[in-house]
């Protein structure tokens, strides 16, 4: 495999979990997640710091990644999203107040990283995961597993969210809070569960993005305008969405930074960030409601529904 | 009867705030003062100034049109880029020195810049002329890149908008560090300083300047809200559909809004290159240039300028204090390994969520805007009874 | 079984209900009437606590209900049925019901449901579809099947024959009437289709302004001819005999 498709497919899937995330969270509670990019960073850090004090491979250390972020979650929901939400706080405000959580929870990431290389004697600020990788088929092994990880995550995912009975009450609570709760749904459980899973899915894509990308305390902060970039791209209508988007942002930078790259030589890598953003654009003014408008997706959900419809 | 009596005790609430906000502000500068001498109350007092200016713009547009500007960064970026860029170029010009891309490489950049000093130092009219001309030159490219942004802003809602502005900014940071022939890139350009006919005591003279240009700012904002276009401003902010249906032209009003914030911002940044004298693009990050005018405004109350102020001295004296202060307060954190300074942005992360949570109107609570001065509405009203 | 005192209430800061007292008595069809804006819905949204409550009280089975959350005032045995938004379109007839049963054990939903795929064998058909899919009348329906699965005590009906062909309507108002009837639920209706809600109601109450204007028996209502014509554009006072077809077009010429 090429170079940038084996980096760009691993970026890909981790920037396509956090963009999840991002719109899970948007379509249930409409907020925007500004904290993501700290959870992602905290999901890095975890599997760096099993990797270096316990050894072993980082994919071990993922279900870790998403419980610790799927706390990182709640807390934001019980500290601080719940009571906006209870307030009917605007967009904006509940934006803002990730915001706020998003810088903490930096500051502590920090902290994290000074107390590593002062008791560990490690250098968690400039880190190369792929170091960590083994190899698969003459190629970085993460190539080949965060994809699969990441499609077995999205089935669980579906399947969560169209056979379980909760799962069919989020869904239901999205569409319309009203009607959920006058039929016995507590939505605060709803919002609550939304921000685990959130949260989880955020550390997670975290921990994939480092394995292409370079681990830094500040990678998430750096990266966000991507990952919201990928929602939005994917049309803040679906998680499938969201996830879509994201792959199409990350493996869009990476082909795109190689090809330019190519033509018009190496200068190009320090404005990469602007090459994905323009591609956002450019496909909101072709598809103004983003990925989710096109018909694609509808038919491949029709298709999953009519199965759904006939085995049961 | 009952007006009066409202608007008197509303009146005597609000001064009361400010009047303790002030103290305390008093009250800390005095104690750092005794702890640590002048040369920090000077670097606190221009830091305000430098950014009272900048979110005095984000104000603007924040609190008075109601736009979620997080990319007041792009502004910041094309005032500071613009005086590191063009007025040295123009003195280089004047005095046959090289002014080309030429310039802000560092190698010919180290060496110029110097020549351009003591030119500056020989002349308080060139100087006075030169701050003038950086001040007008921010000005116009902060005008210009409002207007820019203005652009795809009018269609764009709430959070799209503030996400599409937040990565302009970035974008715009990215450009500055990598365009080696605009500022230098990644080894910064050096400004040539106005103030340098002022020898040692430059901090002494930057202070009461910086602060009469925030002043004039200031003066300038508060006539404007009160003009016919603040209303028109408010009306938007508060319902643009309504607004429309009155025949406000919603599209001119937030592009005018948008490029007048974007050029105080600019000015801003451009003062703020003048003070330390050197753009380093990698520095104008999102964090100091958007986010912290964010926390500023929001501590203050979001739509009084008077509390932009409050909020930017309160906070600058608390950053300062933590770097002061880093090993005699935060010793235990330094035990184990950990640099207290990161407290910084746990300060600023818990200033956004404890406004938000507790007191969403800010120290200064937007006050109900008269049109007229009180003392006129007040006569009025008593000549009607 | 639920009585509302001096209710003041609204949306945000609108106030829309002033000092509203009414009465639901036990097992019967209790009918609110009136024009548009009477504050009609804002009652039943006021009791669901999905309206905000400035002042005054509400009383279930003896015990206040203010305040209580939604989710929980379904849980208590109060089945809301709204007039817009009242199936979930984008779940399958099938995933509506056991939403509408969430509060059952799994069994207890799936044989619910059952029944009301009996009761109403028009779903049986579409049982797998997305709601959003079905016709106007199929989702009425659909809502009222869904507000009987929670076994409820007290069902608050806002506005069902909304919209529906004629005949449909009628359908939809013979259902309520048999709801009452055979099943013994307390019934709180809302209506526009003033006329035959009163025919077939015990209680009525007129609201006109957030104010009630009149309370009594349902049938006596329609014996005041100048309330009838003036808020519920009853054209000539009703009787029984009346031809079925104009009824329904002196419906047609209220104010909207």
């Amino acid at each position: 495999m090429a170079p940038w498709l084996s980096s760009g497919l691993i970026y890909a899937s981790g920037l396509a979990l956090t963009a999840g995330s991002i719109t899970l969270l948007y379509i249930v509670t409409r907020t925007f997640n500004f904290a993501v990019a700290s959870m992602a960073t905290i999901g890095f850090y975890v599997v760096y710091t099993g990797v270096t004090l316990y050894g072993g491979l980082p994919y071990r250390y993922y279900p870790l990644v998403f419980i610790i972020g799927a706390i990182t979650g709640l807390i934001c929901y019980y500290g601080l999203n719940r009571h906006l939400l209870n307030r009917k706080a605007a967009e904006i405000t509940l934006m803002m107040s990730t915001l706020g959580y998003d810088l903490v929870l930096l500051s502590l990431i920090q902290m994290y990283a000074d107390f590593l290389t002062y008791n560990y004697k490690l250098f968690p600020r400039r880190v190369t995961m792929s170091l960590f990788d083994f190899e698969l088929f003459g190629d970085r092994a993460a190539a080949f597993i965060l994809p699969l990880i990441a499609i077995g995550f999205l089935t669980i995912l579906h399947i969560f969210l169209t056979k379980t009975k909760f799962g069919v009450a989020m869904r239901a609570t999205i569409e319309n809070p009203v009607l959920a709760s006058a039929s016995g749904i507590n939505s605060d459980r709803v919002y609550l569960v939304s921000w685990i899973i959130s949260g989880g899915m955020a550390a997670l894509g975290g921990s994939f993005m480092a394995m292409a990308m370079t681990g830094t305390p500040v990678m998430g902060m750096y990266t966000i305008p991507l990952m919201f970039a990928g929602a939005i791209l994917g049309g803040l209508g679906s998680i499938y969405g969201g996830i879509l988007g994201g792959m199409v942002i990350g493996l869009t930078e990476y082909a795109g930074v190689y090809l330019l790259a190519q033509r018009f030589g190496p200068w190009v890598l320090g404005y990469r960030m602007g090459i994905p953003l323009f591609i956002m654009a450019a496909t909101l003014l072709v598809f103004p409601r983003g990925l989710s408008g096109i018909p694609l997706a509808k038919i491949i959900k029709s298709l999953v529904g009519q199965k759904r419809g006939d085995s049961a | 009867m009952t007006n009066h009596d409202g608007a008197d005790r509303l009146k005597n609430i609000l001064m009361r705030r400010e009047l303790y906000a002030v103290l305390v502000i008093l009250a800390l500068l005095a104690f750092l003062f005794l702890r640590s001498g002048i040369p920090i109350i000077l670097t606190i007092l221009i830091q305000v100034t430098v950014f009272a200016i900048i979110t005095m713009s984000l104000n603007l547009e924040v609190g008075y049109t109601g736009i979620p500007q997080f990319g007041r960064v792009a502004a910041v970026i094309a005032g500071a880029f613009a005086v590191g860029a063009i007025p040295g170029r123009i003195m280089a010009m004047f005095m046959g020195l090289p002014y080309g891309a030429e310039y802000a490489s560092d190698t010919v950049n180290f060496r110029l810049v110097p020549q351009i000093n003591s030119l500056l130092g020989s002349s308080w009219l060139m100087s006075l002329g030169f701050l003038v001309m950086c001040i007008v030159v921010a000005g116009i490219s902060g005008a210009l890149i409002g207007w820019l942004i203005s652009r795809p802003a009018i269609r764009l809602k709430e959070a799209y908008l503030g996400i599409s502005l937040l990565a302009f900014g970035d974008f715009f940071m990215w450009v500055g560090h990598n365009w080696k022939l605009l500022v230098g890139g990644s080894t910064p350009v050096k400004v040539p300083d106005p103030f340098i006919v002022f020898g040692a005591g430059r901090f002494n003279v930057i202070v009461p300047v910086f602060f009469f240009i925030a002043l004039v700012i200031f003066v300038y904002l508060n006539k404007l809200t009160r003009s016919p276009f603040g209303r028109n401003l408010r009306m938007l902010r508060d319902n643009d559909l309504s607004a429309a249906a009155a025949g406000l032209n919603i599209v001119k009003i937030r592009t005018q809004s948008l490029v007048i914030g974007a050029c105080i911002a600019a000015i801003g940044g451009g003062l703020y290159v003048i003070y330390t004298g050197s753009v380093a693009a990698i520095g104008m990050t999102r964090l100091t240039f958007t986010f912290w005018p964010w926390a500023y405004m929001m501590l203050g109350g979001i739509g009084s300028n008077v509390g932009v102020f409050l909020g930017v001295f309160i906070l600058t004296i608390f950053r300062t204090m933590i770097i002061i202060f880093r090993s005699q307060w935060f010793g235990f954190l330094l035990a184990i390994g950990i640099d207290p300074l990161w407290l910084e942005f746990t300060l600023l992360g818990l200033v956004i969520i404890i406004v938000i949570l507790f007191m969403p109107h800010g120290l200064i609570p937007a006050r109900i805007e008269t049109m007229l001065p009180v003392n006129r509405v007040k006569k009025v009203l008593e000549q009607r009874q | 079984m639920l009585t509302v005192s001096k209710l003041n209430s609204g949306y945000g800061k609108l106030k829309v209900l002033y000092d509203l007292s009414i009465d639901v008595p036990d097992k019967g069809l209790t009918v609110v009437v009136g024009p548009n804006g009477a504050g009609k819905t804002t009652l039943l949204c006021s009791i669901m606590n999905i309206a905000n409550v400035f002042s005054g009280e509400i009383i279930l089975e003896g015990t206040s209900i203010i305040g209580e959350q939604t989710h929980n005032l379904a849980q208590r045995g109060i089945s809301y049925v709204p007039q817009m938004g009242n199936v979930f379109a984008e779940l399958t007839v099938m995933d509506n019901l056991h939403m509408a049963g969430y509060m059952l054990s799994k069994s207890e939903a799936n044989i619910k449901a059952d029944q009301m795929t009996e009761i109403f064998p028009v779903l049986k058909n579409f049982i797998h579809r997305l709601a959003g899919t079905l016709s106007g009348g199929e989702r009425r329906m659909l809502a009222i099947a869904m507000g009987l699965m929670k076994n409820p005590k007290l069902m608050l009906l806002d506005e069902l024959s909304t919209d529906l062909a004629p005949i449909i309507a009628e359908r939809v108002m013979m259902e309520v009437a048999r709801m009452r009837n055979e099943l013994g639920i307390t019934i709180l209706m809302v209506e526009q289709m003033a006329k035959r809600a009163l025919e077939i109601g015990d209680t009525a109450y007129l609201l006109v302004s957030g104010e009630v204007k009149y309370f009594g028996k349902a049938e006596a209502l329609l014996h005041e001819p100048e309330l009838c014509s003036m808020y519920l554009g009853i054209k000539e006072s009703a009787s029984k005999d009346k031809d079925f077809e104009l009824s329904v077009s002196d419906e047609g010429s209220e104010d909207n």
